[in-house]
């Protein structure tokens, strides 16, 4: 069993408390094989999968509810935060359920606290924004009690302060105001002793949850030949529908013959692996050299050193961060460090529901100029994701994500080896058309596959069932994010996988497994 | 001496086979940046490394054949640096193609006589059989760049298979250099669709990356970007 250590915003450990995997499913129950292999102790690792934070937006990119909202009103100290603890607890900690006290306000706060203040700030006030108001009721002589406790022990007061304090403003104000809210409230929540109504209210929550999770990839996928980009390969690009839409922001690179060879050799299976980093490579930064043609420039002269003067231009940029989409976003990030001095890199863990297929977001670290709300307006962003296959949802939700933070639309530029004419790209264009996608290639096809019947051929022991989506010819899977053996550099991680003629996809695992 | 003007590059049609990137203000910023007298070493490097790898990676597309369901690159390629700023090239062209046989060709100018004499040559062997990619990041009178055409053409490689890559060219060297291969025809063209010009007319390329304005008394290229080799 894996122990959980929960702990407040205070950064002190809560408790301490052995948490039941109910989600995650270990890797030796879907293959019996390994069960024998891996000694018993493996068990004790398990990916807390289901602690990703499911799409919040529709097909059209906007999103589609605000946050579910929890008020817990009740008197000082009648155990609000205890309530509220409680129930994160129950509902397994979390990321993205935070909890956020009106003090919290006048805090600095996490990104996804941002986003959910950015979201719900304006409401807060009225009762009607809250989902599931609450009352904590308690007994007014256990709250002064606990009052008289906590403001001596803990805020270094007198008790006689205390006391004064608390017949002065707090019980006034209690049967005032507070306790009047009472009647708005769905629950009424005993401050303690109350194990039943958490659970009840953490089951309400969990499937309020589960209700607004939206299913949108099948759409994307479906999105038929009338949205299919036409891309005229002579650099600039033509992308447009049937419909009489015309997008401009596509930019694929000129077919040259160099180019063609590349991916030539990125598609071929028989690549070795050395090659296939090298032109990975070589290739992930021409297309990061592209990509930087559409920063803004301004005219600035200079002197040579032969002292004449030169009317040539600049950057006119304030920062310029790149964010990589885990992990096939990682053959890009070196190209774009070496387009780019020093430039800061953030990343995002997307991964897919087992089931679902849905995209999870799991993990968000973005640089300093997305976080800090202020920078954002002014922030370019290169949106780095390998390749065009299941990945795209993660692309959306990662677009979604950089504008919840302020960035401008028209300041993100998509960068990618490869995007498949149909499918997620029509719909991402059309969600976010001023934002710039800069690729190497298009394909035709996308096609809807399970991995795991592929990972237990090889015998494969870090793996779990997932639907994912492919393109085809494609260039094979780029980056497992399965399995990463830490030891090995960065790029030794990096698959090439395709079958480029075959009628179907081939997977080689076996590089993996050197 | 004859002075052109900046926008001399995109508008004469007065050079055959001379490829120019397309000039993005993104180019024109990395010039900027190269130009300027005050740019530290560490950005020089990093900024002149990313304009090589963009030449060698045109230059490359002017090799021929590797179709896009055919396998690979066909015909063996190599580099031949002029010593010494060429050398500073060697690295992004490494960049781009691995392991390349890299050749060295020293020439130096005659003090007295102005002309360029050539001091030191080390080609691979089966040079003949290869493209010649020859690296030199500034063409000011053209003599040195000429001379070296010259030695690889002794070596047994025909003109048409020599590729020239430069950072900074002045209209009078390549107007020497375009002369003193008369074969070669006037294409001005934008880079995507050189390729088909190329194969009709055009026999030694040079793939530069600006056209300057042209040269000052000591043969410098004016506006310039200075020594390059000095400021690497």
């Amino acid at each position: 069993m894996s122990l959980k250590v929960i702990g407040d915003d205070d950064g002190i450990p809560l408790s301490v408390k052995p948490e039941r995997p109910s989600f995650p499913r270990t890797v030796s129950e879907l293959n019996p094989n390994a069960r024998n292999a891996v000694p018993l102790q493996a068990k004790k690792n398990t990916i807390l999968k289901s602690h990703g934070r499911p799409p919040w937006y529709g097909e059209d990119g906007l999103p589609i509810c605000d946050a579910f909202v929890v008020g817990i009103a009740g008197g000082s100290a009648s155990g609000k935060t205890h309530v509220a603890r409680q129930i994160v607890q129950k509902l397994g900690s979390i990321p993205t359920v935070v909890i956020l006290s009106q003090d919290s306000f006048y805090k600095k706060h996490s990104p996804e606290e941002v986003i959910l203040a950015h979201q719900n700030l304006v409401d807060f006030d009225h009762p009607d924004a809250i989902d599931m108001p609450m009352f904590a009721k308690c007994d007014s002589d256990l709250m002064l009690a606990r009052r008289l406790r906590r403001d001596v022990k803990e805020r270094g007061r007198t008790v006689d302060g205390t006391l004064d304090q608390y017949l002065r403003y707090v019980k006034p104000s209690y049967d005032n105001f507070v306790l009047p809210t009472a009647r708005h409230a769905n629950i009424i929540v005993p401050g303690s002793d109350n194990a039943v109504a958490i659970e009840l209210i953490a089951t309400h929550i969990r499937r309020q949850l589960k209700d607004r999770s939206t299913r949108f990839r099948q759409q994307m996928a479906d999105a038929g030949p009338r949205q299919s980009l036409s891309v005229t390969p002579s650099g600039s690009s033509t992308p447009s529908s049937d419909d009489g839409e015309v997008c401009n922001h596509l930019i694929v690179l000129p077919q040259t013959p160099q180019l063609k060879g590349i991916y030539t050799i990125l598609r071929d299976k028989e690549t070795p692996r050395s090659d296939f980093i090298f032109f990975a490579d070589r290739l992930a930064t021409f297309i990061s050299e592209k990509a930087l043609e559409h920063l803004p420039y301004r005219p600035k002269t200079i002197t040579t050193p032969i002292d004449l003067e030169y009317k040539g231009k600049e950057l006119d940029t304030t920062y310029v961060c790149g964010v990589s989409i885990l992990r096939s976003g990682g053959p890009l990030e070196r190209g774009l460090r070496r387009v780019i001095n020093d430039v800061p890199i953030g990343s995002l863990l997307i991964q897919s529901d087992a089931t679902t297929g849905e995209p999870i977001l799991l993990h968000l670290a973005l640089p300093q100029c997305v976080r800090d709300r202020r920078l954002a307006e002014e922030a370019w962003v290169f949106l780095l994701d390998a390749q065009a296959n299941r990945h795209r949802r993660g692309a959306f939700m990662a677009i979604r994500i950089l504008l919840d933070h302020g960035v401008r639309q028209d300041h993100i530029i998509f960068v990618t080896f490869l995007v498949a004419r149909k499918g997620g790209i029509c719909v991402l264009r059309r969600a976010f058309p001023d934002v710039k996608v800069v690729c190497g290639a298009v394909d035709d096809g996308l096609r809807e596959t399970w991995l795991e019947a592929i990972e237990e051929r090889e015998g494969h022991t870090g793996a779990e069932a997932r639907k994912v989506w492919v393109v085809e010819p494609g260039m094979g899977i780029l980056v497992i994010d399965i399995t990463c053996d830490r030891r090995l550099p960065f790029f030794t991680s990096i698959r090439h996988t395709s079958n480029f003629i075959g009628p179907t996809l081939m997977y080689d695992f076996s590089v993996l497994l050197q | 001496m004859q002075m052109t003007s900046p926008t001399f590059a995109n508008t004469s049609p007065s050079f055959p086979s001379v490829f120019t990137l397309p000039h993005t203000p993104q180019l024109e910023a990395l010039y900027t940046i190269i130009r300027d007298k005050d740019t530290s070493r560490g950005d020089f490097l990093f900024y002149s490394d990313r304009i090589i790898r963009l030449l060698v990676e045109e230059g490359l597309n002017h090799l021929p054949g590797s179709s896009y369901e055919g396998v690979g690159f066909e015909g063996k390629i190599c580099g031949v640096s002029i010593l010494r700023a060429g050398e500073a090239m060697e690295a992004g062209l490494r960049e781009v193609c691995r392991s390349v046989r890299i050749g060295k060709i020293l020439i130096q100018r005659d003090e007295e006589t102005a002309q360029p004499k050539l001091f030191y040559s080390k080609l691979p062997q089966d040079i003949s059989q290869r493209y010649v990619l020859l690296l030199d990041p500034m063409l000011a009178t053209g003599g040195s760049a000429m001379k070296a055409v010259e030695v690889i053409m002794e070596a047994g490689v025909p003109e048409d298979r020599i590729i020239f890559i430069n950072l900074i060219s002045s209209p009078e060297g390549l107007k020497t250099f375009c002369t003193r291969f008369p074969s070669l025809r006037v294409v001005r063209a934008q880079l995507c669709d050189v390729f088909a010009h190329r194969l009709i007319f055009a026999d030694a390329l040079q793939i530069t990356g600006w056209i300057d304005e042209g040269l000052n008394e000591k043969a410098y290229i004016i506006p310039g970007l200075g020594d390059f080799g000095e400021r690497r």
